[in-house]
C-alpha cells in the first residue's frame, strides 16, 4: 500500500449539494484506504512516546515512586502537576458542547466533536496520574466505596476523595455526551460503508439509527438534557480539583479564589489545546471549509478572555496575600515570583498573560499559524501554572528548616512527555476512524440547512 | 504428597484423629450414604465425601507441614534438647530459626518480652554504663544506665548505634592470614598453633622484639593481664595509642601538679561557666553526658535564677550553642585568653604566694579588637563575683599550658573542691600517645620488632601521617591485628583476628571518675570473635582463657555471688569511684606567647587548622555504621560526608563559597574535601573532624576494593606529630562547587535573599526567646510574641480525651542539639537508612529531627536547636485530608498511622505545617540494606542484619507514610502492665525513646489529664508555647522558650537586637 504524497483530502468534496459535500468532506477522512504521510509520521511519534510512557510508569511501579523527583517537602511533584494539567485540558470539550450549546453558539458545531474527543483523551491521561502517583499503585481501589471484608471505607472529608467522584462523573458524562452526539454520524458511515467489516462495526455503534423524525426528536431532547447535566460539571470538576489545594492550609494553596480561577484556567488551557489540534487537523484533513478562520478567531477570543481572567487571578492572589497581613502568605507569593522558582513563575506569566495579548490584533488572531503558536505557548504556560502552584508552594512552607528544592528526574520528564504519546495516539486513532466533525450538526447550521430561516 | 484436596485437609485438621480412627460401622458402610443415628461429628452425620474418604483410611494422612522442616523424631529430640539447654543461659545467642516452641517455659524467660541487662561501653579509656534490652536473646536497643555516673540514663548517638555495629555484616568472620600479600582464611585453631610456637620463641628471648599496641583502656582485668604478660616477657613493650586522645590534659596536669590528674566538674553547682574551646557537654568530652545533665539543670529560668555560660571557642560547639555569650577566637589564641584571664583575676583575687606569679596580659596586638578585651574583662569580673561558684573548662585539644593555667585559675577562684574536683589518673602514661607511637614506629623501621600485636584500633589509618605507620607495620616479622573489621591495618598485618564486640564478651571498665562497671555480654560472639583480654591472656600463657574467670579473679570484692550479681544487675559497683584529691599547685612559669597565639580575632594572616573528634564516627571506627553516617551533624546537618569548616569572613577573603570542593594543605600534605561556611566560626581557623575517608571500612563507610567510595575526606592525611591537635599554618584552595548535591538535611540549596528575609521574619515566632530579665518583667511575653485571632471552632471537639491525653514538653533552653534522641528514635522505631543520594534529595526518614537556626550576623551567629517530633495535633491537618483514613485520631490524642491502609497519596505530608511526615519512596530496608524482617532469605549476612529490628514496631514497606508515634509501643507496654495489676500509670513511667536518652533532660512526656504530671506543669509555664499554634492545630507538643541570662556588662541595648540577619 503506497503512501500517497499528495494530500487526498485537498480535492474538492464530491456531491451536488452542500449536505452531500459536507458528508463527503468529513467521511472520506475515515474512508480513504491510506491516510496521509503526516498521519503516519505523527502516529509513529505518538507510539514512541506512548512506549516511553508505559516504560517509565513500569519503571516507577517496579522500583517505587522515588524514581520520580518527589521528595520532602515537595511530596507532590510532576505527577500531580500533570494530572491537573490534563484535567484542565479536558474542560474545553464539555464547555464547547454543553455550555455553548445552551447559549446557542452555533459556530461550535465545527469543532465540538473533536473538542469532546480531546476532552475524553485528556481525562484518560489525567486519570492515570492519581492512580500511578500513589506510593502503592496497586491499591487505588481503597479510595472507592466498595463494601469489603476489611471493613474499610473511604474518608469522605478528604478532597482527594471528592476528586474521585468529580473526575469519574465528569468522565462518564463526557463519554456519554460524545458518544450520543456521534450516533447520527456513525449511521452515515454505516450507510456509506463499502466493506462488510465497516458496515457491521459502524452499524453496531450506530445503534439502529434511521434518521426518522421521531429519532431526531428524542435525540435532540436527550442532547439538551445531557447538555444541561454536563454544564454544572464544567464548573464542578475543576472546582473540586482546586479544593485539593484550597482546603489545605499550606500558604499558596489556602485561598478561596481557587475554584473560579482554576475553572477559568482550565477553559483557557482547554481552548488552547483545541486550537493546537484544530490548526493541523484542518490543514492535513482538508477541513478548512468546515473549520474556518472565523472559528479560529472566535476561539482565540475565548482564549484571550479567559487569559485575562487568569491574569486577574494571578494579580488578585498577590493582593490578597498582601492584604491578609499573614506573613506566611506574603512570603509565599514574594518567593513565588522572586525566589528560586521565579523562572517558572515568569514563564507562566509570559505564556499565559503576556503573549496571548497579541490576539488583540486581528492579524494575529486570524492567522492559523499564529493561533497554533499561541495555543502551544498557552499550553506550556498552563502546565507551568500548576507547577508553580504545587511545587513552589510546597518547597517553602512554614518552618524554614524543612524547606527544599525539587528537581525532576529524567523519569519525571519521560512520564510527562509520554503522557502526550497516549493523548496523541488516541487522538490520531480518533481522526482516522471516527467522524471528526459533527456532520449532522454542521449541516443543521450550514446555509443550506438554514435555507428556511429560523423557525 | 497425598491426593486429598485442600478442603479435605482442612476438615482433617478440624476433625482431629477421632474421625480418622472412625467407628467400625463407618468404615464398613463406606458406600452407604444413609445418615447414622448416633454420630460424633457433623461431618459424620452429613456423611460428606471427605469424611467418607478419610474414614476409609486406616491412618490419617500426614500433615502437609510437619513440625518446622523436621526430618524426623531424632532431629526433634536434638533440637529440643539444645533449645532447653540454650534457654537456660542468661546471655545467650539468638536462638536458631528452627527451634520449636518450648512445651515448658524455662525459669525466668517470657518469650516475646524484652529483658534488660546492664553493660558498659568503653571508648578512649573511659566507660559509659548502658542498659541493653534483649528480645529473645538478641539485643535490640541500648540505653544509658541511670545508675552510672557518666550516663545518668543518657546515651549518645554513637553509643546507641554500636548496636547496629554488632549486626554489621561487614564484620570479619574468621581469622585471616596474609603471606606476601595473599589473603587466606584461617582459623583460631591455626592461630593457637602459631601462637604456641611464637610464645615458645618469646619465652626463650624474654619477649625481646614483642611490641603490643593497644587502644586506651581502663579495664582492670586487661591491666592485670598486661602486667602478667610483661612479667613473662620482660623485654616486651606495651604501647598505647588512641588517635582522639590529646596530650594536653595529662601534660597540663603534670605541669600544674607534677602528676597526671583527671578533672571533674560539678557544673550544677556553678553560677558561672567559662569554656575555653571546650565542648563540655558534648558526648565525646570526658563525662560529657553527665556534664550536659549538670549544666542544663542550672538553665531553668522559671525560678528566677539560672547560671551564666561563656564560651570562648574556635568552632560553634554545643556548649557555645546554649551559652549566654560566645566569643569566636582561633584555637591558638586560647592560650592568650587564659593568660589574660589569669592576669586579670590574679590582680583582683588575693592570689596566694605559693601559686606563683601571674601571667602578663597579652599585648595590644591581641586586644586590638575592643570587643575581645571587653568580653574578657566581663568574664573576669563575673568570675571574681562568683568565687567558689564558677568553673573554667579547657578544651581537650588545647596545649598543656592552657590546662595548667586553667588549673591555676580554678584554684585562684576557689573552685577546687566546690565545682572542680581532681582524681589521680592512675592510667596515665608517661608520654603522649603520639610520642609513644613514634617510638614504636622508629623501632619498627629499625627492624627491632619481631612481633607486633595490635589490639583494636586502626593505626594504619589513624597514625600521624609523617610516621607512615602503615608501611612500618609490614617491617615486623609477625604482625597480628585484632579488630572487628578487616580494615586498613588488617590488610597490612600478617594475622587478622576477629574481635568480639563489647556486647559479645565479658569485660570490665571504669567510668571517668573511676567507678567500676562489668561489661556483660548480651549474645554469644556472632562470628567467633575474641576480646583483647582473651588474646593477651592466651599470649601470657593461659591455655583456654575464659574472660569471665579472668575478670572475676581481678575483683575479689565481687567474689561473693550476691555482690557479683548486684554489680551485674545495677551495672556499677558502688564505692569504686576514685578518691578525690586536692593536688598542690606548682608555680607556673610565664608563658611565652608566639605570634600566632597573640594574634587577635582576625588572626595573623595564617590559617590554623584544628582537628576535631568526629561527633558521629569518632576516629573512624564507626565509619561503617549507617545510623551514624545518616545522622545529621548537629551544626552543619551534614550526613554521609565531612567538611572543612570555615568562617564566613575568612571564606570571603579566600574566595571560597559554601559547598566548594577544597584542598587543605599542611606543608606538602593534602586532603581534598567539601568546605562548608560555618556561621559563628572563628576567623582564620579551619576545622576538620577525624575519621572520614576510610578506604577499607566496609560497604557503608567506603571499600575501595569493591569500588565503594570513601565517605568524606581523610583528615589524618594532614595530621602530623608537629601539628597533632592544632596546625599553626595551613592553606586552602578551592576547586569550585562539589559535583554532587550536598547530603545535608537542612539548607541543601541557596536560601537567597528572599528566603533569608522570610526566615528572619518568622524565626522569632518559631524559636521564641528572651532574657531572664524579660521573663521576670513580662512573664507573658512568650505568649504575646504572636498576635492572632481567638482560636475558636464552630464544632464541638469530636474526641473528649476522658482517659489519657498524651503530651510532650520540649525545653529549648536545655536542648543542646546533640542528636542522641534522633538515633534513639531510629533504633526504637526501625527507621530505615536511605543513603547519601536520597538524603541529598530530601528523603531522609528520621522521625525526629533537630532543627538548627542561626541568629545575628553570620560572623557572630548565635545558634539554637529545636527538636521536631510529630506534634500530635488535636485538630490534625493530616487526618482530614487522607482519602483512605490511614491516619486516624486515637481517643488518647495520638495521630495513629495505619500502615496497612496507607496507599501513599502523601497529601498528609503536604498539609502538615511541621513537615514531620516521612515517606517510603523506595523499599528502603530492602534497597539500602537488602533486608526486611519479612524477606525470606538464607543469606546468613542478611539474617544477621535483620536481628536489629525492634519486634514491637512494624517495619514499613515501600509506598507508605510514616511518622513519630510518641513511641506508642512504649505507651501500650506500660498501660498493659498497669492494667494487669489495676493501678494507675505513674507520671514518668512512660518514657519515649527520645526522652529516655536525652542527656539534658529537655524532653518530658506524660499525661496532660494528670494534674500532677510533670508535663502538665511544664506546659502551664508562662514560657511554654505551641509551635505555629495560631493555625489552631492544637499541637500536643509544646516548647519552652529559650531564656538567656546575659551579662548586663556585655548585653547590647534592646535596640541593638533589632537588626537580625539570618543565615540559613
Amino acid at each position: 500500500m503506497a503512501i500517497s504524497d499528495v494530500n487526498p483530502y485537498e480535492a474538492a468534496p464530491a456531491g451536488d449539494n452542500m449536505f452531500a459535500r459536507i458528508t463527503d468532506n468529513v467521511s472520506r477522512i475515515a474512508e480513504t484506504p491510506t491516510p496521509p504521510r503526516a498521519w503516519y509520521i505523527a502516529f509513529g511519534a505518538a507510539q514512541l512516546l506512548l512506549l516511553m510512557f508505559f516504560g517509565s510508569l513500569g519503571y516507577v511501579v517496579w522500583n517505587g515512586i522515588g524514581a520520580w523527583g518527589n521528595m520532602m517537602p515537595v511530596a507532590w511533584g510532576f505527577p500531580i502537576v500533570n494530572f491537573v494539567f490534563w484535567i484542565g485540558i479536558g474542560h474545553a470539550g464539555t464547555l464547547i458542547s454543553a455550555v455553548l450549546f445552551l447559549f446557542r453558539q452555533n459556530w461550535r458545531t465545527a469543532i465540538n466533536r473533536f473538542a469532546e474527543a480531546m476532552t475524553i483523551f485528556a481525562v484518560v491521561c489525567a486519570g492515570i496520574f492519581p492512580g500511578m502517583h500513589i506510593g502503592r499503585p496497586w491499591l487505588p481501589y481503597y479510595m472507592f466505596p466498595i463494601p469489603n471484608q476489611m471493613n474499610m471505607w473511604p474518608q469522605f472529608r478528604s478532597p482527594l476523595e471528592w476528586d474521585v467522584f468529580a473526575v469519574s462523573t465528569y468522565a462518564t458524562v463526557s463519554i456519554l455526551f460524545w458518544y450520543m452526539g456521534m450516533i447520527p454520524d456513525f449511521a452515515t458511515f454505516r450507510d456509506r460503508a463499502t466493506t462488510t467489516v465497516r458496515r457491521v462495526a459502524y452499524g453496531i455503534v450506530a445503534m439502529g439509527w434511521r434518521g426518522s423524525s421521531r429519532q431526531w426528536h428524542v435525540y435532540e431532547r436527550a442532547y439538551l438534557i445531557l447538555a444541561a447535566l454536563a454544564t454544572p460539571l464544567v464548573l464542578s470538576v475543576h472546582s473540586v480539583v482546586s479544593f485539593d489545594f484550597a482546603t489545605a492550609q499550606l500558604p499558596g494553596w489556602h485561598t478561596t479564589i481557587f475554584p473560579p480561577y482554576f475553572v477559568a484556567g482550565a477553559i483557557f488551557g482547554g481552548f488552547a489545546m483545541v486550537v493546537t489540534l484544530a490548526v493541523p487537523a484542518r490543514q492535513f484533513f482538508g477541513l478548512k471549509r468546515i473549520i474556518t478562520i472565523r472559528h479560529l478567531e472566535l476561539m482565540n477570543k475565548v482564549i484571550m478572555a479567559t487569559g485575562l481572567l487568569v491574569g486577574y487571578a494571578y494579580g488578585m492572589e498577590f493582593f490578597v496575600a498582601y492584604y491578609s497581613g499573614n506573613k506566611y502568605e506574603v512570603f509565599t507569593f514574594v518567593n513565588r515570583a522572586f525566589g528560586p522558582y521565579g523562572w517558572a513563575y515568569w514563564t507562566m506569566i509570559s505564556c499565559n498573560v503576556l503573549l496571548p495579548q497579541l490576539h488583540w490584533f486581528p492579524k494575529f488572531r486570524t492567522n492559523p499559524w499564529c493561533t497554533l503558536a499561541i495555543g502551544l505557548v498557552v499550553n506550556v504556560g498552563m502546565w507551568f501554572e500548576r507547577f508553580v502552584i504545587i511545587c513552589t508552594s510546597l518547597s517553602r512552607d512554614f518552618l524554614p528548616s524543612s524547606w527544599g528544592y525539587f528537581i525532576p528526574t529524567p523519569v519525571d520528564l519521560m512520564t510527562l512527555g509520554g503522557s502526550f504519546g497516549l493523548f496523541f495516539t488516541l487522538f490520531l486513532l480518533f481522526c482516522r476512524y471516527l467522524p471528526m466533525v459533527a456532520m449532522a450538526e454542521v449541516k443543521a447550521f450550514s446555509p443550506a440547512g438554514r435555507a428556511h430561516g429560523d423557525h | 504428597m497425598s491426593s486429598i484436596d485442600d478442603k479435605a485437609k482442612k476438615r482433617l485438621n478440624i476433625l482431629g484423629s477421632a474421625a480418622v480412627a472412625g467407628p467400625a460401622s463407618a468404615s464398613s458402610n463406606a458406600g452407604d450414604t444413609a445418615r447414622p443415628t448416633y454420630w460424633k461429628s457433623l461431618a459424620e452425620l452429613e456423611q460428606s465425601p471427605e469424611f467418607l474418604e478419610l474414614a476409609a483410611r486406616e491412618f490419617a494422612a500426614p500433615l502437609e507441614q510437619e513440625p518446622p522442616n523436621s526430618p524426623g523424631r531424632r532431629r526433634f529430640m536434638q533440637i529440643m534438647g539444645a533449645s532447653m539447654s540454650l534457654a537456660g543461659l542468661d546471655a545467650c545467642r539468638w536462638r536458631e530459626d528452627k527451634i520449636l516452641p518450648m512445651s515448658r517455659r524455662p525459669e525466668g524467660t517470657i518469650p516475646g518480652s524484652s529483658r534488660y541487662f546492664a553493660t558498659a561501653m568503653e571508648l578512649n579509656g573511659s566507660a559509659v554504663g548502658l542498659y541493653a534490652s534483649s528480645y529473645d536473646g538478641r539485643p535490640i536497643k541500648l540505653e544509658g544506665n541511670p545508675a552510672h555516673p557518666d550516663s545518668l540514663g543518657a546515651a549518645s548517638a554513637y553509643q546507641q548505634a554500636t548496636l547496629l555495629g554488632l549486626y554489621d555484616p561487614d564484620r570479619s568472620t574468621s581469622v585471616v592470614t596474609r603471606v606476601g600479600g595473599t589473603r587466606k582464611a584461617s582459623s583460631w585453631a591455626e592461630f593457637s598453633k602459631a601462637s604456641v610456637e611464637l610464645v615458645a620463641t618469646l619465652r626463650a628471648n624474654g619477649g625481646a622484639g614483642l611490641r603490643i599496641l593497644s587502644e586506651r583502656s581502663s579495664s582492670p582485668s586487661l591491666a592485670e593481664q598486661k602486667k602478667k604478660l610483661l612479667a613473662t616477657f620482660p623485654q616486651a613493650k606495651w604501647v598505647t595509642f588512641e588517635p582522639i586522645a590529646s596530650d594536653g590534659p595529662r601534660a597540663g596536669s603534670v605541669l600544674a601538679f607534677g602528676k597526671a590528674h583527671r578533672s571533674h566538674y560539678a557544673l550544677e553547682a556553678a553560677k558561672v561557666v567559662v569554656t575555653l574551646d571546650a565542648d563540655v557537654v558534648h558526648p565525646t568530652f570526658p563525662a560529657g553526658l553527665a556534664n550536659a545533665r549538670a549544666l542544663t539543670k542550672n538553665r531553668v529560668p522559671d525560678g528566677g535564677e539560672m547560671s551564666r555560660v561563656y564560651a570562648i571557642e574556635s568552632m560553634v560547639s554545643l556548649t557555645g550553642g546554649i551559652s549566654d555569650h560566645r566569643l569566636a577566637l582561633r584555637a591558638s589564641s586560647i592560650k592568650a585568653v587564659a593568660a589574660y584571664l589569669d592576669a586579670a583575676i590574679s590582680a583582683k583575687a588575693s592570689a596566694l604566694p605559693e601559686f606563683g606569679a601571674a601571667q602578663d596580659k597579652p599585648g595590644a596586638e591581641f586586644l586590638k579588637d575592643a570587643k575581645v578585651a571587653a568580653f574578657l574583662d566581663a568574664v573576669a569580673a563575673d568570675l571574681l563575683a562568683n568565687i567558689g561558684r564558677s568553673v573554667v573548662v579547657p578544651g581537650q585539644h588545647q596545649p598543656a599550658e592552657v590546662h595548667a593555667l586553667v588549673h591555676r585559675l580554678n584554684a585562684l577562684l576557689g573552685n577546687v573542691g566546690r565545682t572542680v574536683f581532681y582524681t589521680e589518673d592512675t592510667n596515665a602514661e608517661a608520654e603522649s600517645d603520639a610520642a609513644a607511637l613514634k617510638a614504636l614506629s622508629d623501632e619498627l623501621n629499625g627492624g627491632k620488632v619481631d612481633t607486633l600485636l595490635i589490639l583494636g584500633g586502626n593505626p594504619a589509618f589513624s597514625a600521624p601521617a609523617d610516621l607512615a605507620f602503615a608501611d612500618a607495620i609490614g617491617k615486623a616479622k609477625n604482625s597480628i591485628h585484632l579488630s572487628l573489621y578487616e580494615d586498613e591495618t588488617s590488610e597490612r598485618a600478617s594475622w587478622h583476628l576477629p574481635a568480639a564486640h563489647y556486647l559479645e564478651s565479658w569485660g570490665d571498665a571504669l567510668a571517668w571518675d573511676g567507678t567500676l562497671s562489668i561489661v556483660q555480654p548480651l549474645i554469644a560472639p556472632l562470628h567467633g570473635g575474641k576480646s583483647a583480654l582473651e588474646v593477651v591472656a592466651q599470649l601470657a600463657g593461659a591455655a583456654e582463657p575464659n574472660a569471665l574467670e579472668l575478670i572475676r579473679a581481678v575483683h575479689p570484692d565481687l567474689s561473693a555471688e550476691h555482690a557479683w550479681r548486684k554489680a551485674l544487675s545495677t551495672g556499677v559497683v558502688d564505692g569504686t569511684a576514685a578518691a578525690r584529691v586536692q593536688p598542690a599547685l606548682k608555680p607556673l612559669a610565664k608563658l611565652a606567647l608566639g605570634e600566632a597565639e597573640l594574634a587577635g580575632p582576625g588572626g595573623n594572616g595564617k590559617l590554623e587548622l584544628v582537628f576535631g573528634i568526629d561527633p558521629k564516627i569518632i576516629d573512624g571506627r564507626f565509619a561503617n555504621n549507617a545510623w551514624l553516617q545518616e545522622l545529621p551533624e548537629s551544626l552543619t546537618k551534614l550526613t554521609w560526608d565531612n567538611a572543612v569548616l570555615i568562617s564566613p569572613r575568612t571564606a570571603k577573603e579566600l574566595g571560597i563559597s559554601d559547598a566548594d570542593s577544597v584542598t587543605v594543605s599542611v606543608g606538602s600534605r593534602q586532603v581534598t574535601l567539601l568546605a562548608l561556611i560555618a556561621p559563628g566560626h572563628a576567623d582564620g581557623s579551619l576545622r576538620i573532624t577525624l575519621g572520614h575517608g576510610r578506604t577499607s571500612a566496609g560497604h557503608v563507610g567506603g571499600l575501595v576494593s569493591e569500588n565503594i567510595d570513601p565517605v568524606g575526606g581523610n583528615a589524618y592525611l594532614v595530621r602530623t606529630l608537629e601539628g597533632y591537635d592544632i596546625v599553626a599554618t595551613a592553606s586552602i584552595q578551592s576547586h569550585g562547587s562539589v559535583p554532587y548535591r550536598v547530603p545535608s538535611t537542612q539548607d541543601i540549596y541557596t536560601v537567597g535573599e528572599i528566603g533569608q528575609q522570610g526566615t528572619q521574619e518568622r524565626l522569632p515566632e518559631l524559636v521564641r526567646e528572651g532574657t531572664l530579665e524579660k521573663l521576670k518583667s513580662e512573664p507573658k511575653f512568650v505568649d504575646e510574641t504572636v498576635e492572632h485571632n481567638p482560636l475558636l471552632s464552630l464544632w464541638v471537639p469530636p474526641v473528649s480525651y476522658d482517659g489519657h491525653k498524651w503530651g510532650m514538653s520540649i525545653d529549648l533552653n536545655k536542648c543542646i542539639g546533640c542528636s542522641a534522641c534522633v538515633t534513639a528514635c531510629q533504633a526504637e522505631n526501625n527507621i530505615p537508612v536511605v543513603g547519601k543520594k536520597n538524603v541529598a534529595m530530601g528523603r531522609e526518614m528520621l522521625w525526629l529531627r533537630v532543627d538548627r537556626y542561626y541568629k545575628g550576623t553570620p560572623e557572630e551567629a548565635e545558634v539554637s536547636f529545636q527538636p521536631i517530633p510529630c506534634q500530635q495535633c488535636e485538630n490534625a491537618p493530616c487526618e482530614q485530608v487522607c482519602p483512605v483514613g490511614a491516619t486516624m485520631h486515637s481517643h488518647e490524642g495520638l495521630n495513629d498511622m495505619v500502615y496497612n491502609r496507607c496507599i501513599g497519596t502523601r497529601y498528609c505530608s503536604n498539609n502538615c505545617p511541621y513537615k514531620v511526615r516521612r515517606f517510603n519512596y523506595f523499599n528502603y530496608n530492602m534497597d539500602t540494606i537488602g533486608i526486611t524482617p519479612y524477606t525470606p532469605t538464607d543469606d546468613p549476612k542478611a539474617k544477621v542484619k535483620a536481628m536489629v529490628f525492634n519486634p514491637e514496631v512494624t517495619v514499613r514497606s515501600r509506598g507508605v507514610m510514616e511518622k513519630c508515634t510518641f513511641c506508642v509501643q512504649r505507651i501500650q507496654n506500660v498501660k498493659i502492665k498497669a492494667k494487669n495489676v489495676k493501678r494507675p500509670i505513674e507520671d514518668g513511667e512512660i518514657k519515649t525513646a527520645c526522652q529516655q536518652t536525652c542527656p539534658a533532660d529537655a524532653i518530658v512526656f506524660g499525661d496532660l489529664n494528670d494534674e500532677k504530671a510533670r508535663v502538665t506543669s511544664l506546659q502551664r509555664l508562662p514560657r511554654s508555647y505551641a509551635l505555629l499554634g495560631e493555625l489552631n492545630n492544637k499541637p500536643r507538643v509544646q516548647y519552652l522558650a529559650r531564656i538567656k541570662n546575659p551579662n548586663p556588662a556585655l548585653s547590647p541595648t534592646e535596640g541593638a537586637q533589632a537588626p537580625k540577619a539570618e543565615q540559613g
